[in-house]
């Protein structure tokens, strides 16, 4: 045998992979959520650190090929009156939120769904000895596991794809509102993948977890 | 904590479930004895409780009321987490329609039971596949398996964990005739080892090879076969030898 181990993580990748359809689906639109997550952070964090972002914390702005550089081309960051200001950053905070609510729906409709499908599957579990626990941990695993490589898609190509379509906008027109330098530090990369990780989970905590606790006879009953 | 009572003690339980506006009295003040290492066929037409019967004796149910009590220990008081512990333990079930994980290997189906053990089990599931006669078939998907290899499966799977309880709910409901006497078979064969053996079936064949046979009717018994004496004896010897695990753990 070549394979010497199963345990709960192989489960629920095989579940993913059998899945394909649905887990590449959620992938890519909580990889889109994630980007513009991503997007409307930066510009924040631009305008928090010294107004037009500080170039030498960029992490990907200043090397996207074909962006213009955003600080030196519109300096109109130090004339914004202190309430253009705040209300841009308004803006970017509610669409930031609202974004993420659409997320974690999204994750949540994935998994209730996936659960209400796979009731047969938990009753089989819960009679062969596994505990509700266990199985809340099978789903859990699910949601990080797409959640961690959204993740992954967000920050390698949702992100640049994004950013340069903002300083193409940009070129378009000195009118853009588009005049923040934005700025993708270290910390908002780790901040983005905690944000993400717990999106995806608490999501799948809260669709999963009464229909998992439900009684194991009447889930083995279900015929889908 | 031994009450002095039978390896499995099933006491005036009653349980009922609701089917619309309608309660249907699926044990109707059920009173039943087993001894370690019988097997029993539960006859009886559908609807007469087998599998409810079954589920409570393997801890998948609670009574609404009376006691199931198995090797001392009342499981019908247990919560759900104990009685998850109880079943990993000391029982293993086998479906009609084996009820296997369709995106899981033969070989990985096996070890969903133990797949959140430090060390799963792996070498004991090959064993137990090779045992069922899967050994070249352990890589394939359900869907790749006839209706008998799926049963071996989940013999395979039912056994991971050397349960003391083996319950089969219509084991051969689905198989050809040749696939489940070869099936039952096998049963025995546990059921030498050491295993009590419990199914609830329609099927003659599986009754007639059966130690016991009690035969149930609208939620209660209407007869039990007393087990022979030679069985007694049988169990007896094979105790004082001590071999019963020899052939499972090879």
């Amino acid at each position: 045998m070549e394979r010497r181990t199963f345990n709960a993580a192989s489960y629920s990748l095989s579940h993913l992979r059998r899945d394909g359809t649905r887990t590449a689906t959620t992938i890519v639109t909580i990889s889109i959520t994630v980007a513009f997550l991503l997007l409307t952070s930066s510009l924040l964090f631009g305008m928090l650190t010294d107004g037009g972002g500080d170039r030498k914390a960029g992490l990907l702005a200043g090397d996207i090929p074909g962006s213009v550089d955003m600080f030196t081309e519109f300096r109109l960051d130090q004339e914004i009156s202190g309430r253009a200001r705040n209300s841009l950053m308004s803006y970017l905070l509610l669409t930031s939120a609202m974004v993420l609510m659409v997320g974690f729906f999204i994750m949540y409709n994935t998994m209730a769904i996936s659960v209400m499908e796979r009731r047969r599957e938990i009753g089989i579990l819960r009679a062969l000895g596994l505990s509700t626990k266990e199985v809340m941990k099978l789903f859990l695993l699910e949601g990080a596991m797409v959640g961690f490589i959204s993740w992954i898609f967000a920050l390698f190509f949702g992100t640049p794809l994004i950013l340069n379509l903002a300083s193409y906008l940009i070129n378009r027109g000195s009118e853009s509102i588009f005049f923040v330098m934005p700025s993708m530090p270290l910390a908002l990369v780790i901040g983005s993948l905690l944000v993400t990780m717990a999106l995806s989970t608490i999501s799948t905590y809260i669709a999963t977890i009464r229909p998992v606790g439900s009684s194991p006879v009447a889930m083995m009953r279900t015929r889908i | 904590m031994d009450n002095g009572t039978s390896f499995i003690s099933v006491r005036s339980v009653v349980k009922e479930y609701r089917v619309g506006d309608s309660t249907v009295r699926a044990l109707d003040g059920m009173d039943m004895e087993i001894d370690e290492g019988d097997m029993v066929a539960l006859m009886g037409p559908s609807g007469a409780g087998k599998t409810t019967l079954l589920n409570m004796i393997g801890g998948l149910d609670s009574p609404d009321r009376g006691s199931v009590i198995v090797k001392g220990m009342e499981i019908s008081s247990l919560n759900e987490g104990q009685r998850a512990l109880f079943r990993k333990n000391n029982v293993g079930f086998i479906f009609q329609f084996f009820n296997l994980i369709p995106s899981l290997t033969a070989l990985e189906n096996v070890l969903v039971p133990v797949m959140f053990d430090r060390d799963p089990p792996f070498d004991r599931a090959v064993e137990l596949l090779e045992r069922v006669g899967l050994s070249g078939r352990m890589d394939h998907v359900p869907g790749r398996l006839s209706g008998g290899e799926r049963q071996r499966v989940a013999i395979a799977r039912a056994l991971i964990n050397d349960p003391m309880i083996v319950l089969a709910d219509e084991p051969t409901g689905n198989i050809d005739s040749v696939t489940a006497r070869e099936i039952v078979s096998l049963f025995r064969e546990l059921n030498d080892e050491g295993k009590t053996m419990i199914m609830a079936t329609h099927d003659r064949l599986v009754s007639a090879r059966a130690r016991s046979v009690i035969k149930m009717r609208d939620g209660h018994v209407v007869r039990g076969k007393a087990k022979s004496r030679e069985r007694i004896v049988h169990l007896a010897d094979r105790k004082a030898s001590g071999g019963i695990r020899r052939k499972v753990e090879g």
